[in-house]
This record gives C-alpha cells, structure tokens and sequence, in this order.
C-alpha cells in the first residue's frame, strides 16, 4: 500500500445486545488500513460480521469501542459531508421518483442548485449507460438496471470511497458477472476507493486489488490477500490460470480461518 | 352511506426494487380503456339490480304482515313504507313546499352543498390534524402512547353525545352554526387520516432510510423526500374513510346545531313530515348518498393524479 490511508480501524468491537445473556460478538479486534484508490472485497461466510464492519465505516452503526477514520475524519463526520456513497443490496430506488430523480437526490440534500444536480446526475447515468432510461421509473427496469441507477445515484455527489453491500448479491449469475464489469469499468472512470463486501469467493478475486477474509463468530480479519492481477481485467481474465491461482489461494484462507470460537 | 371504494389498507406496495427481475417495460398501463368502459357499465348493472331488489320484494306483498312460503317479511311493502321508486324519482320534480314553485330537487341539491362545504371544511381541517398528530406520533413515541387510547376514546364516544356539546362550546364561544358543524365533521375526520398516515409514514424499507442517512439527510428531509412520498398511497386510503366520516359529521352535526340548513336538516324535517309523504325522505337520503359517491369518487380522482407513477396497479 504505497497510497495513504483513506480509511482505518483500530481496534474496532461490535457487540449486538451487549450486557444481555444474548450478546453476539460481531466485530472482534478489527484493524484494518485501506489505502486511497483501492478496491477492497470484504469477503466472509454469513455472519461474520463483513457486513457490519462496512456500516461502523458508514456510520450506520456504531462500533462498541475502538476508533476509526473516514477520509481524516470521524465516520459521522465523513457521512455527513457525503465523503462516500453507499450502495446496498436491494437498489431501494425511490419508486415515486423518476429514475433521472433518483440519482438527483444526493446532491438535492446536499443543496445543490438544480442546474447543478441535474447536469449532474445526467452525466452519473450517461457514466452507468442508462441515459435513455432517465425518464422511466424504477417499476420499469430490471434488477441490474435498477442496481445501476443505485451505483449511479451513490457517486453523484462525487464521494472519494463508495461503499457495496453485497450489492450484486440480489442479481442472476449472468447479470452479475455483467454487472462485475461494468463496475470495474466505472472504477476506472472514477477512480474512487472502493470497500465491496461479498460472499463469493470469485467476484471479490476478479474486481479487487485486495481481499479481507474474515472469520466468523466472533468477526475477525482472518487474512489479507493482495490480487495482482493487472487492471483492466475483462472476461477473459476469469480463464487465466493466475485468476484461478488466487481463487485457490483466498479459498484456502477462507477455509483454514477459525470458524468458531470453541475450536480455538 | 356511500359503499364504494373505502377499503382502508392502500394497494401493496409495489414489489421491491431489485427482487424481481421483469424485463423492462414501456411506460403505460394495458387495459385502461376496456376498464373505463366496463366500470360504468358495472355500476349501472348493480344499480339496475338494487332497483329490482326493491320492486321486486314490493311486488311480493302489499301490506303488513305477508308472508311468502311460511317466512315473514321483515319490512312491511306498502307504499307508506316502501314507496315506489318511480314515486321517488317523481317526487324530485314536484314542488318542495306548498307555495313554493322550486322543485324538491332543486331544494335538496341546495341543502345538500351546504353539507358538502361544511364536511369539505371538516374534512380538510380534520386531514390537516390527523397528519399532524401522525408526525407527532412518529417522532414522540411516549406521546403516541399516552395519547393514542384517548384517541380511540373519542371516537368510540357516540357522536350524538358529543355533536350537541360541541354545538354549545361553539355556541358559548361566538361561533357561527356552521362552524360548529364543521368542527364535528372534523372530529369525525381526523382519526383514519393519523391511523393510516403513521403506517404509511413508517412503511419505508430499511433500506431506504439506511441511503438516507448515507448521504447526511437530516430528520427534515427524511420526512419531506422519503416519509411522506411513501405514506401518500395510505394517506389516500385514510382520506376516503375520512370523506365519508365528514359527510356523516356534518349531517349529525346539522341535526343538533340550529343551522336550519343542510341536508341534515332537510331528513329531518322530510321524516317529521314523513307520513305526508314518505318519498320525500327517501328523495332526500338518495341524494345525501349521492353526495358522499361524489366526495369519495372526486377523491380517487386525486388519489389516481397523485399516484400515477407508482407501480402499476
């Protein structure tokens, strides 16, 4: 990581119903740094609290102890100064909004002009290729477009990190491998940093420059593993024998991480 | 009174985004025109049945007391207490009052405005609080809890009982009749519109209310983009069974309140004289009825200009 971080986690907890006889350890210990520019894959069986570290980043949850900074600053802070965008597993378009309304409000609470917004988020659907649809409404376009509309609507206000949750999780495997693409391809058009939490071994091996495995119960960081893999990786990448090297490589990480704690 | 389209739960919301995977459709919505042509026809075809209904157990009997096939009717079939319908309909064209050339419909329409304009007010100032105290519900949950049994209170207190002492608070305080009675409209108004507005104002997804907070939207702008866009299909829901509710408050309201107008006013006076002419009352409960379609169907009307985007119904 020749980059400067963009993020980073210190010594991160998050415990559910803490005090009660239900306590869930879901975070345990996390420290991570993630460098400007980065494509992260958070990569982890269900449960293993991937997708609750990715919402302590967001400010959607808060951790029970540790610090952690967002672009420099305090997660709430960065949230409120819309430093990143989010995408989540269901689009969660606004179905009484054109898709063109859609991607518009991030910068409308930002209180942006409307000439601004709207030449804005113009250029946000022309980047995800859906430009002609910016009149229909979310009902009418498939679950990858609407997807697209989410990816387009979450760079809008120009974030430096976008957050994915399992963002591709909802989608058939023909249009998630499309989808795949596309993503890296708008990654190379934005060059924002980028923190992807999936479960699929293969799709974190193919977009990212850097897998975190984690455990599960309690959520750990199990193992960092780079990809090396020269950007831009396009479908034949997938049938390279360094791809398939690195799917080896993460899925013996994944499988050698303690799964629970009693066989520790 | 009026019977249609008051369901109270609004059309499920559309299916959630990224769930489904249909192929992408062209705007518009197949089938509309056969459905205006065969909504009338349907209303015509119940009213036609309604119609036959009623002559038709008239014609089984002629006085008190019939039976047919060993069971007695309920309703004695005479013409004091069933008029014909055609005596009904005629009755309209005939003059309201001796000595007074203005046709009884005429008359009634008359009254029947003034109701419409109280419950409208009702109606309007009722919707505007029943939303308010939705809000309020959402963001104080102790006050929702300590106010909501109250709430139901009120409205399971029988109208008759309330409508003359808000009659005599208003009265007391310098108010006009009318205002009295739009007051009561209003109390009868507000309650499905705060019912179904707090559902709808929490229907939104989580994951919605997540992007949100994402991009820094403060509770204001939680409410005005997201909270209300989505309560407004139950917000419509409410509002039909507060149209209807207004009607009713504003012709019980009529009844204690010493307005001398309304077509509150004019029941009670067609049933004072009702052995005079017993389609009179009848001529003056129709067309009561037919007020309040008109409020609820005006009504959709909105609710089908404001939704037009949502996912088809």
């Amino acid at each position: 990581m020749a980059e400067p971080a963009i993020i980073s986690v210190r010594k991160v907890n998050k415990v559910f119903n803490g005090g009660s006889d239900r306590a869930v350890t879901a975070l345990e210990d996390i420290d991570l740094t993630i460098g400007r520019g980065e494509f992260i894959s958070l990569l982890g069986p269900s449960g293993c609290g991937k997708s609750t570290l990715l919402r302590v980043m967001a400010d959607l949850t808060a951790p029970t102890s540790g610090t952690l900074t967002v672009n420099g600053k305090a997660p709430g802070a960065a949230r409120a100064d819309r430093d990143y965008g989010m995408v989540f597993q269901q689009a969660g378009l606004f179905e009484w909004r054109s898709v063109l309304r859609n991607v518009e409000l991030p910068l409308q609470v930002a209180g942006a002009k409307k000439e601004v917004y709207r030449a804005k988020a113009e250029e946000m659907l022309e980047l995800v290729r859906l430009r002609e649809f910016a009149g229909h409404y979310p009902w009418q376009l498939s679950g990858g477009m609407q997807q697209r509309v989410a990816i387009a609507r979450a760079l809008s206000a120009d974030p430096e990190i976008l957050f994915m949750d399992e963002p591709l999780g909802a989608l058939d495997e023909m249009n998630r491998e499309r989808l795949q693409g596309e993503l890296l391809r708008i990654w190379g058009d934005v060059r924002t940093t980028v923190v992807f939490v999936t479960h699929s071994i293969s799709e974190a091996v193919f977009l990212s420059s850097r897998v975190v495995v984690m455990s599960a119960r309690p959520g750990r960081v199990a193992a960092c593993i780079d990809v090396d893999l020269p950007y831009p990786r396009t479908a034949a990448t997938r049938t390279t024998p360094e791809f398939f090297e690195k799917v080896k490589d993460v899925r013996r990480a994944l499988h050698e991480a303690p799964s629970e704690r009693a066989a520790a | 009174m009026t019977a249609t389209n008051i369901s109270a739960s609004p059309r499920p919301p559309a299916a959630r985004n990224g769930r489904t995977d249909p192929a992408p459709r062209a705007p518009g919505r197949g089938g509309s025109l056969l459905r205006r042509l065969t909504d009338p026809l349907g209303a015509l075809l119940v009213m036609a049945a309604l119609a036959c209904l009623w002559e038709g157990y008239k014609a089984l009997g002629r006085a008190v007391g019939d039976t047919v096939l060993g069971i007695g009717l309920p309703v004695a079939t005479d013409d004091l207490s069933m008029p014909h319908l055609w005596t009904i309909a005629g009755s309209l064209a005939e003059p309201a009052r001796a000595g007074d050339p203005t046709s009884l419909a005429v008359y009634l329409i008359g009254e029947t405005t003034v109701t419409l304009r109280e419950a409208l007010y009702g109606l309007a100032a009722g919707s505007l609080l029943g939303l308010a105290l939705a809000v309020l519900f959402l963001h104080v949950a102790p006050v929702s809890k300590g106010l909501m049994p109250w709430l139901v209170a009120s409205q399971t207190v029988p109208l008759v009982a309330i409508a003359p002492m808000i009659v005599i608070w208003g009265g007391k305080a310098g108010l006009p009749p009318w205002a009295a009675v739009t007051g009561i409209a209003a109390y009868l108004a507000f309650f499905p519109v705060t019912i179904n507005s707090l559902r709808g104002l929490k229907s939104p997804p989580k994951v919605q209310l997540d992007f949100m907070r994402s991009v820094g939207a403060g509770p204001a702008r939680v409410l005005w983009s997201l909270r209300f866009p989505a309560a407004l299909p139950y917000v419509f829901a409410g509002l039909r069974l507060a149209a209807t509710a207004s009607v009713v408050g504003a012709i019980v309201g009529e009844l204690s309140a010493g307005t001398g107008r309304g077509i509150g006013r004019a029941i009670l006076t067609s049933a004072y004289y009702y052995s005079n002419g017993p389609e009179k009352l009848y001529a003056a409960v129709l067309v009561a009825a037919i007020a309040g379609i008109l409020l609820v169907q005006v009504l959709a009307l909105l609710e089908r200009l404001a939704l037009r985007h949502r996912h088809a119904r």
